[in-house]
């Protein structure tokens, strides 16, 4: 009989395509458990809707196609860096979302099936997976776009370079994977690579020009295929050396639950501290809130860049910051809740809003001092002036809370819900944009008078209102949807 | 009064009903095992008896309390082990304990004696200051018992509580469930083990489709029956 385990027979590849296949069912059938096969269903016609809005505002703006086309490419490859790492190292908060689940690509101990054989079809069936949920609408999106520029023809190409650049994502998050697995730490693959990067950059070869995107820009150039190869190559090695059986050491703490709990004050049931110390224990420490903040914060700075080259007036950095790193609300709240369920505590004499509270505090403790830590950052590098940093700071503080608010009435304790729920991802993202948008044009195109700054920080102050008044609405009727079954 | 009661309870998740007019009790000083196929009810039934779940019709109570209108006080006064449960992922067992003891308001001194106690008897002391996530599956069950019964409830419900304990532990835990009913608590247990059920519980049902449809006292069974015909006359028997 013909072996199953990676001997490449025919045999062999046809083991290969029903894993793939089973993969794939398993994919969706996990997102439709998530969040429902119709809506999950309906989340590509959405990226396509709103990808085409964002581009046409772009457009409108006078953003020139070069540079959608490179934000695409720096998205999709911030994705499949995600997607590794949430697929393979996100086991603990697949297993909270939806009890113990036992996926494929970790059934090697109980299939005849090699562990590289299945890693390797879990690879492909992410690629063709998301190539086709993902990118087809996301190239779709820039339909309109190409269209101005009469570059409709080359849209399969775009397809086909944001597919590359989300096998890049996925190979250098199981290259780091795979390194982890051999004991190297995360730290020391992140501090390579960007020594790597930096060392190139040095010897004045840009790496960025090894990216599938200059595959868009110039089909004749040679960097891109380097790329192409230097990850295939890196995708083999991973491969080869990946230690399956690799397990992390036995980690033991000191009794830190009691000390943190006096110390935060108000903590009655002991949940704040319990829920501070599941984020800075889990992989990535307080570091993954700090990371969270770091990418709008870079996003922010991109986008006040990009705003004075089109507007040629300097955006307001306090009014500017003070809007977007209210965002990281949702990121914040979706650490914070990753790592219990609600279930759990159903065994305890606590309520389930007395859960909701402590995430509340929780939030407050974590969310807001970080996000207030980036904004000073920008004061300091940017500048502005003390009236403008005191009304940035409350409208900073006033959106985080109002988009915590509207997290919580949107999602409950399960805010990852969001990802590929179309309906609440619809109503957040409007629930976003409403005030989103008028501070965002006022900072990026107004010269901020004290009307407006006195306006905006009593904008903020009831948008904190609205947010608080949001959590306290939906609370109870989260409490009786939970118990209702 | 009975410890745990309820009467006519029915519950359906959309289209599947999981209980029919269940209906059963439990007094002080038994240890009441639930059987049944999967999917038979016991664990919606657990669920309302502990206010997690509201049902759609019928009546509960626990220590005279209704889960349904006051389920944090019912949970005050109980314990609950679920089924495949495991203690927080990045809490210590200590810490666990510790989140335990001010949740139901005990003192440090009760807390720690009382985790002494459970520690010599699962043999488990070595591991209070690993996370419970690089716990064996074992050792989390541990974990589990001990707080579920650190504030020594009159009432408790347990969803199999020998799974991955080895055969040792198993036995010292079989000792202490029966002790502890003999000191005049309640414990309600839902299981699969036949041979569980027949050696430990004082009273024992089986419920099938979401109904009780059969109660016995192992101790009064006849020398020629066994609580595992009796379950497969009511569960295969109908099928």
């Amino acid at each position: 009989m013909a072996s199953v385990t990676g001997d490449g027979s025919a045999a062999g590849r046809s083991v290969t395509g029903t894993v793939v296949r089973a993969m794939a069912r398993e994919e969706w059938r996990l997102h439709s458990a998530l969040f429902g096969g119709r809506r999950f269903a309906a989340f590509p016609g959405f990226i396509a809707l709103a990808g085409a809005g964002a581009v046409w505002l772009l457009v409108w703006s006078g953003t020139t196609p070069a540079t959608i086309v490179g934000w695409l490419h720096l998205l999709v490859l911030a994705f499949g860096l995600y997607t590794g790492s949430a697929a393979l190292v996100g086991r603990d908060a697949i297993r909270n979302l939806l009890g113990d689940v036992t996926l494929v690509v970790f059934s090697a101990r109980t299939l005849p099936v090699s562990e590289r054989r299945l890693l390797a079809a879990f690879l492909v069936k992410d690629v063709a997976y998301y190539a086709g949920l993902f990118l087809v609408p996301l190239a779709v999106a820039y339909a309109p776009a190409a269209a101005a520029a009469g570059t409709l023809a080359r849209l399969p190409l775009l397809w086909l370079t944001l597919v590359l650049t989300f096998v890049v994502g996925l190979v250098l998050t199981f290259a780091a994977i795979a390194a982890r697995s051999r004991g190297t730490s995360g730290t020391v693959v992140l501090v390579a690579g960007a020594v790597l990067v930096g060392l190139a950059w040095a010897a004045g070869v840009d790496p960025l020009s090894f990216l599938p995107a200059g595959l868009y820009r110039d089909p004749g150039s040679l960097a891109p295929y380097a790329g192409l190869v230097l990850t295939a190559g890196l995708a083999v090695v991973a491969l080869a050396a990946f230690d399956p059986t690799y397990e992390s050491p036995s980690r033991t703490a000191d009794a830190q639950l009691g000390r943190w709990r006096r110390r935060l004050r108000y903590d009655p049931n002991g949940l704040l501290a319990k829920s501070l110390l599941d984020v800075g224990r889990s992989s990535g420490g307080f570091g993954k809130v700090v990371f969270s903040g770091g990418v709008l914060f870079a996003v922010t700075a991109a986008l006040v860049g990009l705003a004075g080259t089109i507007t040629g007036t300097t955006p307001s950095t306090g009014l500017s910051f003070g809007a977007v790193l209210g965002l990281s609300s949702f990121t914040t709240y979706n650490w914070l809740t990753q790592f219990d369920d609600l279930e759990a505590y159903l065994a305890y004499p606590l309520s389930t809003a007395a859960v909701f509270e402590a995430k509340f505090r929780a939030f407050l403790v974590l969310g807001l001092p970080t996000v207030l830590a980036f904004y000073l950052l920008a004061v300091v590098v940017w500048g502005a002036t003390v009236p403008v940093t005191l009304a940035g700071a409350v409208l900073l503080v006033g959106l985080s809370v109002y988009l915590f608010g509207l997290t919580v009435a949107l999602a409950g304790l399960d805010p990852n819900e969001f990802l590929f729920d179309t309906v609440r991802f619809a109503a957040f993202t409007l629930g976003a944009a409403v005030p989103l948008v008028p501070v965002l044009v006022v900072a990026f195109v107004l010269a901020p008078t004290t009307g407006w700054l006195v306006g905006l920080s009593a904008a903020g102050v009831a948008l904190g209102a609205v947010g608080v008044g949001l959590f306290r609405w939906s609370v109870p009727r989260w409490a009786a949807r939970y118990r209702a079954g | 009064m009975s410890a745990i009661r309820a009467e006519a309870v029915s519950k359906s998740f959309g289209d599947v009903a999981a209980l029919r007019g269940l209906s059963l009790s439990v007094d002080a000083g038994e240890l009441f095992g639930l059987l049944g196929p999967n999917g038979a009810g016991k664990t919606t039934t657990i669920r309302i008896l502990t206010g997690q779940l509201v049902p759609d019709a019928g009546e509960v109570s626990v220590l005279g309390v209704d889960p349904v209108t006051e389920p944090v006080e019912v949970r005050c006064r109980i314990g609950v082990l679920p089924e495949q449960a495991s203690p927080p992922s990045f809490l210590t067992p200590r810490e666990y304990f510790d989140f335990v003891g001010t949740v139901r308001d005990l003192d440090d001194d009760v807390v720690a004696e009382r985790v002494d106690g459970w520690t010599d008897r699962l043999a488990f002391a070595e591991q209070l200051d690993t996370l419970n996530t690089d716990l064996s599956r074992g050792q989390q069950q541990k974990v589990m018992i001990t707080a579920t019964f650190l504030h020594e409830p009159a009432v408790v419900f347990i969803d199999e509580p020998l799974v991955n304990l080895d055969p040792i532990v198993q036995e010292r835990v079989k000792r202490f469930l029966a002790a502890y009913v003999e000191a005049g608590n309640a414990i309600f247990l839902s299981t699969h083990h036949i041979e569980v059920a027949e050696a430990l519980c004082t009273h024992v049902g089986v419920v099938r489709e979401g109904r009780l449809v059969a109660e016995r006292e192992p101790a009064a069974l006849a020398p020629d029956e066994s609580l595992l015909d009796l379950f497969l006359a009511e569960v295969e028997g109908s099928a």
